[in-house]
């Protein structure tokens, strides 16, 4: 095996010259038990570095420093829930059906908008419904309809005053 | 800053400034309250995180500085580590043969007899995985200054080790 680039970088890294990326690869290199010879005396820098990034403090000092702060250890601990698939879209179906009410209730307003029954003057409503009346009168002798006609008129005089 | 609490935002930072504490005290215990009093202060001081660019290197910065300050209360010779008992040792380590073992000491000797400040700064780069920038700006150093002594402390251990293996 050729080790002539696992040897460049070596000299590099002695120079300073090495990317974080490449001390890494000589990092990874040097975790392994088949090194050759000539770069085996190197390796147990690399060894003692990793084990210096291994060191840590013990469980107890989160522990003590959080009651310290007074922040409860258990106060932002998380419980793992299995969810079903349903489970999972049940907030969409959620806003689904909120969508769908608002919708509803938007279609309903804008109904009793546009279904807008006063009229502009009470000129124009007594022409409405006289043209009406009239429509309704077609076909009936000329006398009942003249007669249905005024008592109409005078019975919408009497409600727009 | 946004969301910010201790457990989230300053504890993380508890190993990365023991192993530099224990690098400088050479005491795991006295490591240990460096590293206490560090969170707190940095903590105590969040009404001003919005003032400070990277607060990792203000709590490295922090830490070293009482580190030095108690080694030096102490009088302590901050040599060796050779008195620290209780260091936890990883899987991979406890693998190595006696022969490995004993050689792994003599590399972490070397490490240890470095100044304080090439020390320093072979750990922030080869073991916590700075760049020479996020380094220089934590020691307040420029970043060729950063490089002079970690090629130093490099140098050193490369000729130790060359010659301890007769190279």
């Amino acid at each position: 095996m050729d080790y002539k680039y696992i040897e460049q970088l070596l000299e590099r890294y002695w120079e300073c010259q090495t990317t974080l990326e490449e001390e890494a690869i000589l990092r990874n290199f040097f975790r392994q038990e088949d090194v050759p010879a000539s770069l085996l005396p190197y390796r147990q820098l690399f060894i003692e570095e990793d084990e210096i990034a291994a060191e840590h403090l013990g469980k107890d000092f989160a522990e003590k420093m959080l009651q310290l702060v007074g922040e409860d250890a258990s106060v932002h601990v998380c419980k793992a829930r299995r969810l079903t698939f349903m489970r999972r879209l049940r907030p969409f179906y959620r806003a689904a059906g909120l969508v769908a009410i608002m919708l509803t209730i938007g279609d309903a307003a804008q109904q009793s908008f546009n279904d807008d029954d006063t009229f502009a003057s009470q000129q124009v409503a007594e022409q409405i419904a006289i043209d009406s009346l009239q429509n309704i009168t077609i076909g009936q002798p000329e006398q009942q309809s003249a007669a249905l006609v005024t008592t109409s008129t005078d019975t919408l005089d009497a409600m727009t005053r | 800053m946004e969301n910010i609490s201790f457990r989230t935002t300053v504890l993380p930072l508890s190993d990365r400034l023991f192993r530099l504490a224990l690098r400088i005290t050479m005491n795991r215990a006295e490591a240990e309250d460096v590293v206490q009093d560090t969170l707190l202060r940095v903590w105590e001081q969040r009404g001003q995180w919005e003032q400070i660019d990277n607060l990792e290197a203000f709590a490295i910065a922090t830490c070293r500085n009482r580190a030095l300050d108690l080694a030096k209360r102490a009088g302590r010779n901050t040599k060796s580590l050779d008195e620290i008992e209780n260091i936890q040792l990883s899987t991979f380590n406890s693998q190595l043969s006696l022969e490995a073992r004993e050689q792994v000491s003599l590399v972490r000797r070397l490490m240890d007899d470095l100044p304080e400040m090439q020390r320093t700064i072979m750990l922030l780069r080869d073991i916590e995985g700075k760049t020479y920038q996020e380094i220089a700006e934590t020691l307040d150093i420029s970043e060729t200054q950063v490089k002079v002594y970690l090629y130093r402390a490099r140098t050193k251990i490369k000729e130790r080790i060359k010659h301890e293996n007769g190279l």
